[in-house]
């Protein structure tokens, strides 16, 4: 029943992301718009009751299950990206090293910075 | 006798028009790929993930079951997509204290380094000839499923091949991570969690949660905002330069 409490609040949320989203035509997802809404929401109340806590949770540590039937359709895809597949993995694999080696060195110049007692949290 | 034969051979079909047998193989592959990542003491190369990629394609290959058609009954998951992503407000809710103390690195690093990774990928799937369709479909390729699948209702492109683009995407920044902060010596679990996140996603943040708890938080955030910078400017930057 808690579980079921959360995930109410979870589409409710949802439904009034993408309500707003149809209304205005922004140009994000209802889900992302719902997912703002909601933390705004927590940080005016106060809190997220353990409801809606707990559902969250268990809906995030299913992410890998929920993206799988998407994930396995680019097993099908055939021939219809044939002859780009170089420009699709050099672009993923050598773009992602590029920009972690970007994140991590950005990263490092600015948190070195930081006073060192904000360094351990 | 041959009556009961051709009903055995009309059997497969008729399950294949209830959801129960996708969401039934989708479990299986799943909980099949998670114990074999642990007999294999979790290795980064290999997550549960593209185990479980691997193993459904094959159990739909065997059955003979077609895409399209598993992909109808798996609709009942999928769904489940869109509260998952109203649900990441709340641990991004809850980590915002994080955000407050590292708030300048961070509000520095997540939009520029989600930006060159889209351009990064884009330069170089383009300058090797990708379509536009291709480079629409790996744009958001450093996002968060669920967001990732949004911007792609507004960005168009394959979410076939965005999904696979999330697949590797996750899985090489996992390993590159790994490689390049004991290559600068870092060793902050905060910086490789944020690094993890921002770059690799959901992936790349099941692995910070390997690696410590501090880790996996800061890796949700920088997926979450990631995400939300994403989502926020990706269509905009893409109907503004019209190059799609």
């Amino acid at each position: 029943m808690p579980m079921l409490r959360g995930f109410l609040t979870l589409l409710l949320f949802l439904i009034l992301g993408e309500g707003l989203r149809f209304m205005f035509s922004w140009p994000v997802s209802g889900g992302v718009i719902g997912m703002l809404l909601l933390t705004s929401w927590l940080m005016l109340t106060g809190g997220a009751s353990d409801a809606l806590a707990n559902a969250s949770q268990q809906l995030i540590s299913i992410l890998i299950l929920l993206i799988m039937p998407g994930v396995v359709g680019v097993f099908f895809l055939g021939d219809r990206f044939d002859g780009q597949w170089t420009a699709v993995v050099v672009g993923l694999i050598a773009g992602t090293f590029l920009s972690v080696l970007t994140t991590l060195l950005v990263l490092r110049r600015l948190i070195s910075k930081q006073p060192a007692g904000e360094r351990c949290d | 006798m041959t009556e009961f034969l051709q009903r055995l051979g009309h059997t497969l079909p008729h399950l294949q028009q209830s959801p129960a047998l996708s969401v039934l193989l989708t479990l299986i592959a799943y909980f099949v790929a998670v114990a074999v990542f642990r007999k294999l003491r979790q290795p980064v190369w290999c997550p549960p993930v593209l185990l479980a990629g691997l193993l459904l394609a094959a159990m739909l290959w065997l059955g003979s079951i077609s895409y399209p058609n598993y992909q109808a009954g798996a609709t009942w998951l999928t769904f489940l997509l869109g509260p998952a992503t109203v649900a990441l407000g709340v641990p991004l809710y809850q980590q915002f204290h994080h955000v407050r103390a590292l708030w300048k690195p961070i509000l520095v690093t997540i939009p520029l380094a989600a930006t060159v990774a889209v351009i990064y990928a884009l330069a170089i799937a383009w300058a090797l000839g990708g379509s536009s369709e291709v480079l629409a479909s790996l744009a958001p390729k450093s996002v968060t499923a669920p967001i990732a699948i949004g911007i792609n209702q507004q960005i168009g492109g394959s979410v076939s091949l965005l999904m696979g683009g999330l697949l590797v995407t996750g899985v090489v920044a996992s390993l590159f991570v790994d490689w390049l902060a004991s290559r600068l010596g870092i060793t902050d679990d905060r910086l490789i969690g944020l690094t993890l996140g921002i770059n690799g996603h959901a992936i790349g943040t099941v692995r910070a949660f390997e690696i410590s708890a501090q880790a996996g938080a800061f890796s949700s955030l920088g997926m979450g905002l990631t995400g939300i910078f994403t989502a926020l400017t990706l269509p905009i930057a893409l109907q503004l330069l019209n190059i799609l």
